[in-house]
C-alpha cells in the first residue's frame, strides 16, 4: 500500500513541523520570561549597590557635618556653620533617600529608621554644640564634644550602617546567585530547544528524502508503464492491422470465388435461352404439322418468330420473364461482387503522398463530366482551393464520386448548380461540395455512407458503393467527412483532410 | 505435322469446362479436348508416370489453364510446363477469373502465351471463347520433340 505509506509520511511530516513550531514557541516564551527575570535580578543587584552607596553617602555627610561643627568650634567662623548646615541637610536627605530605597526590605527599613534616629540624635547634638558656641559658651561646647556618649553615638551610626551594609551584601550575593541561576536556565533552555529543533529538522529532512525517493520510484514506474502502454498499443495496432488485412483477404477471396459459379449460372442461363428458341421453334413446327395446313418443315424453322398457339405464347412469355429475372439478378450480383473486389483492391493499394493542386485536379474531373453536366443542365463552379499533400488517386476518386453524385441526384426541372469551395484551418484543408439537388433526408445521413445502402427515390442506377468508398478513402487519408442536407433543398458534403498527409499518420491498411 | 493438336483443358469447374468446350466446338474446332478438373491429374498426364514429360515426345499440345485449382495454383503447372524440355513449346492459354494485374504479369513472366479473364457476362464469355477457338484453328503448334 504505497498510498497509505505516503499518507502516513505526510501526516508525520505535518506533525513534525507542528512539533518544531511548538518547541520554537516554548523556547521563545521561556527566553522572554528568563530574560525578564535576569533583568529584574540585575536591577535588584544594581539596587543593592545603590543602597550601599546611599549608606556611604549618609556616613560621609554625617562626618562632614561633624567636621564642620569641629571647625566652627575651633574658629567660630560662620563659614563652617554654613558648611555644617549644608552637610546636615544633605545627611537628612541622604537618610530619607536611603529609607525610600530600602522600602522593599522590612529589615532594612528598621535599620534605616534606627540609623535615621541615630543620625538625628547626632545632628541634634551638633546643633546643641553650635548653640553653645553661639552663646559664647565655648567650654560647655567642648565639654559636650568631650562627653563620652558623643563617641558612642558615632559608633552607633557606624555600627548601624555596618549592619545595613552586611544585609545589603547578603542580598547582593543572593541576588547575584539568583541572576546567574536564571541566566544558566535561560541558556539551558535555549540549548535544549535548539537541539530539539535540529533533531526535528533532521527527522524532517530524512522524511523528505524518503518521500522524494518514493516519488522517484513512482516516476520510474510511471515511465515503465508508459513504455508498456506504448508496446501494448503497438501490439493492438498490429493485431488490428492483421485483422483488417484478414478481412480484405477474405473479401477478396469470397468475391473471387463467388464469381466462378456466377459464370456458370450466367452461361447456362444463356444456353437455356438459346435452347428455348429451339424448343419453341419445334413446338411451332409440330403444331403446324398436326394442323390442317401442312407447312413444309423448312418453312417453320426458317421463320424468325415461330407461330405459336395462344397457350404456347403465354408459356414462352413466362419462360422469358423467368430468364429475364435470373439474368438481371446475376447482373446485379456481378456488379456487387465487382464493387467489393474493387473496394478490397483499393484497400490494399498503398497510398503515396504527393503535392496536389486541388483546383487543377478538380477542374480535370469537371472536364470529364462536362457532357453529363450539359445533359443535366447543370453548372459546376470551382472556387480557389488550397493545395494539399495527399494521395492523388484517392483524392481524385473522392471528388469525382461526390461530383458524380451531385450531378446524378439533381432536382428534375431545376438547373443544377454545384459549387466546390475550400479553405484551410489548423493544418486541415476543408472542402465543401454544395449542390441544389434533391437533398437527403436527415434520417438517412448515416445510412448513405454504409456499403450497399442508398437513400431517396431509387430512380438512378447505382450500387450504394460510392459514398462508402469515399468515406473509407477519407479516413485512410486521416480525414473526416460529413453531410448536411434537407430533403429538396440541396446537400453539402464537407471533407476535412490534413494539408500534409504522411504515411505515419495513418498506417498502411495493406 | 503428322499428329493433330490435342487441347489440354485444366479447369476445376465442370460447368466452365462444359461451356468452354461447347463454345470452342461452335467455332468449328474439332481437335481432341482432354479435360482435367484438378492440377494433380493434369500434371500426371502432362509429364507422364516418370515425370519427365517424354510421353508427349511427338505430341502437339495446347494447354488451356485455369489458375484457381483445388489442389494447386495453375501458376505451378505453368512453371513446370515451361521448365520441361519436352512440353515447353506448347502454347499455354491462361483462362481464369482473376484479373489481378500482378498475377497477369507473373504469368507472362513465366512464359504464358495468352492470358484471358473470364467475363461473367455470358455474351462476352462465349464471344471470347469462340474467338479463342478461331485462334486455335489457325495457330501453328510445334511438336514436342528432342
Amino acid at each position: 500500500m504505497p498510498a497509505k505509506a505516503a499518507k502516513r509520511r505526510t501526516l508525520l511530516q505535518v506533525l513534525l513541523l507542528t512539533a518544531g513550531l511548538a518547541v520554537l514557541a516554548v523556547i521563545s516564551t521561556a527566553s522572554i520570561i528568563l530574560v525578564d527575570r535576569a533583568r529584574d535580578d540585575s536591577a535588584l543587584v544594581t539596587h543593592t549597590v545603590e543602597v550601599e552607596n546611599q549608606i556611604a553617602a549618609v556616613l560621609l555627610d554625617t562626618r562632614r557635618a561633624e567636621s564642620a561643627v569641629r571647625g566652627y568650634l575651633l574658629t567660630t567662623d560662620s563659614a563652617f556653620l554654613t558648611q555644617h548646615e549644608a552637610a546636615a541637610s544633605a545627611a537628612r536627605q541622604d537618610i530619607n533617600k536611603l529609607r525610600d530605597l530600602t522600602a522593599d526590605n522590612p529589615v532594612q527599613i528598621n535599620n534605616s529608621l534606627e540609623l535615621k534616629a541615630a543620625v538625628e540624635k547626632q545632628l541634634d547634638e551638633f546643633r546643641k554644640i553650635i548653640e553653645s558656641v553661639k552663646h559664647n559658651d565655648l567650654p560647655g561646647a567642648i565639654d559636650m564634644v568631650r562627653a563620652p556618649n558623643t563617641g558612642e553615638k558615632t559608633e552607633r551610626i557606624t555600627e548601624l550602617s555596618g549592619v545595613m551594609r552586611q544585609e545589603e551584601d547578603r542580598l547582593f550575593v543572593a541576588r547575584t546567585i539568583s541572576a546567574d541561576h536564571s541566566q544558566k536556565i535561560a541558556s539551558l533552555v535555549t540549548i535544549a530547544g535548539s537541539g530539539l529543533v535540529v533533531a526535528l529538522a533532521g527527522l524532517s529532512i530524512f522524511l523528505v528524502r524518503q518521500s522524494s525517493r518514493a516519488r522517484d520510484r513512482a516516476e520510474a514506474q510511471l515511465r515503465d508503464n508508459y513504455l508498456n502502454l506504448e508496446e501494448t498499443i503497438a501490439e493492438r495496432t498490429a493485431d488490428l492491422r492483421e485483422a483488417n488485412e484478414e478481412i480484405h483477404r477474405f473479401a477478396y477471396i469470397v468475391s473471387h470465388d463467388l464469381r466462378s459459379p456466377l459464370v456458370n449460372i450466367m452461361g447456362f442461363t444463356s444456353e437455356l435461352e438459346e435452347l428455348r428458341g429451339d424448343i419453341f421453334k419445334r413446338i411451332a413446327a409440330l403444331d403446324s404439322a398436326t394442323s390442317a395446313t401442312p407447312d413444309s418443315p423448312e418453312n417453320a424453322t426458317d421463320t424468325a418468330e415461330p407461330v405459336l398457339s395462344e397457350q404456347d405464347t403465354k408459356l414462352s412469355e413466362e419462360f422469358n420473364e423467368s430468364l429475364g429475372f435470373i439474368k438481371s439478378s446475376i447482373g446485379k450480383m456481378d456488379r456487387l461482387i465487382s464493387a467489393i473486389l474493387q473496394l478490397t483492391r483499393e484497400g490494399r493499394r498503398e497510398f503515396e503522398p504527393v503535392k496536389i493542386d486541388t483546383r487543377e485536379l478538380i477542374e480535370g474531373i469537371v472536364a470529364t463530366v462536362a457532357h453529363q453536366a450539359a445533359e443535366a443542365n447543370a453548372q459546376i463552379r470551382v472556387q480557389p482551393l488550397p493545395e494539399i499533400v495527399s494521395d492523388r488517386l484517392a483524392i481524385e476518386q473522392i471528388f469525382s464520386n461526390l461530383i458524380d453524385n451531385a450531378l446524378k441526384y439533381l432536382k428534375t426541372g431545376v438547373p443544377g448548380d454545384i459549387a466546390i469551395s475550400g479553405r484551410t484551418k489548423l493544418g486541415f484543408a476543408i472542402f465543401e461540395i454544395t449542390d441544389n439537388g434533391r437533398g437527403i433526408d436527415p434520417k438517412d445521413h448515416q445510412r448513405i455512407f454504409e456499403l450497399f445502402r442508398r437513400a431517396g427515390a431509387q430512380d438512378r442506377p447505382g450500387q450504394g458503393i460510392g459514398l462508402a468508398h469515399v468515406r473509407a478513402l477519407v479516413r485512410r487519408l486521416g480525414g473526416t467527412m460529413s453531410v448536411s442536407s434537407e430533403l429538396n433543398s440541396g446537400s453539402t458534403f464537407t471533407i476535412t483532410l490534413p494539408t500534409k498527409w504522411t504515411m505515419s499518420k495513418q498506417g498502411k491498411v495493406v | 505435322m503428322s499428329k493433330p493438336v490435342t487441347i489440354i483443358m485444366v479447369e476445376d469447374d465442370e460447368g466452365h469446362a462444359r461451356l468452354i468446350e461447347r463454345n470452342i466446338r461452335r467455332s468449328g474446332v474439332n481437335n481432341e479436348i482432354k479435360p482435367f478438373t484438378n492440377g494433380t491429374d493434369a500434371i500426371n498426364y502432362l509429364f507422364g508416370p516418370d515425370g519427365t514429360g517424354s510421353a508427349h515426345k511427338n505430341d502437339a499440345l495446347l494447354i488451356l489453364l485455369d489458375l484457381n485449382l483445388p489442389d494447386m495454383s495453375g501458376i505451378d503447372i505453368l512453371r513446370r510446363v515451361k521448365e520441361n524440355s519436352y512440353v515447353k513449346c506448347a502454347p499455354v492459354v491462361v483462362l481464369t477469373t482473376t484479373d489481378d494485374a500482378q498475377e497477369i504479369k507473373r504469368c507472362y513472366e513465366l512464359g504464358c502465351n495468352v492470358y484471358i479473364t473470364k467475363p461473367v457476362n455470358y455474351e462476352s464469355f462465349a464471344n471470347a471463347i469462340r474467338q479463342l477457338g478461331l485462334f486455335f484453328s489457325v495457330i501453328q503448334v510445334p511438336q514436342a520433340d528432342t
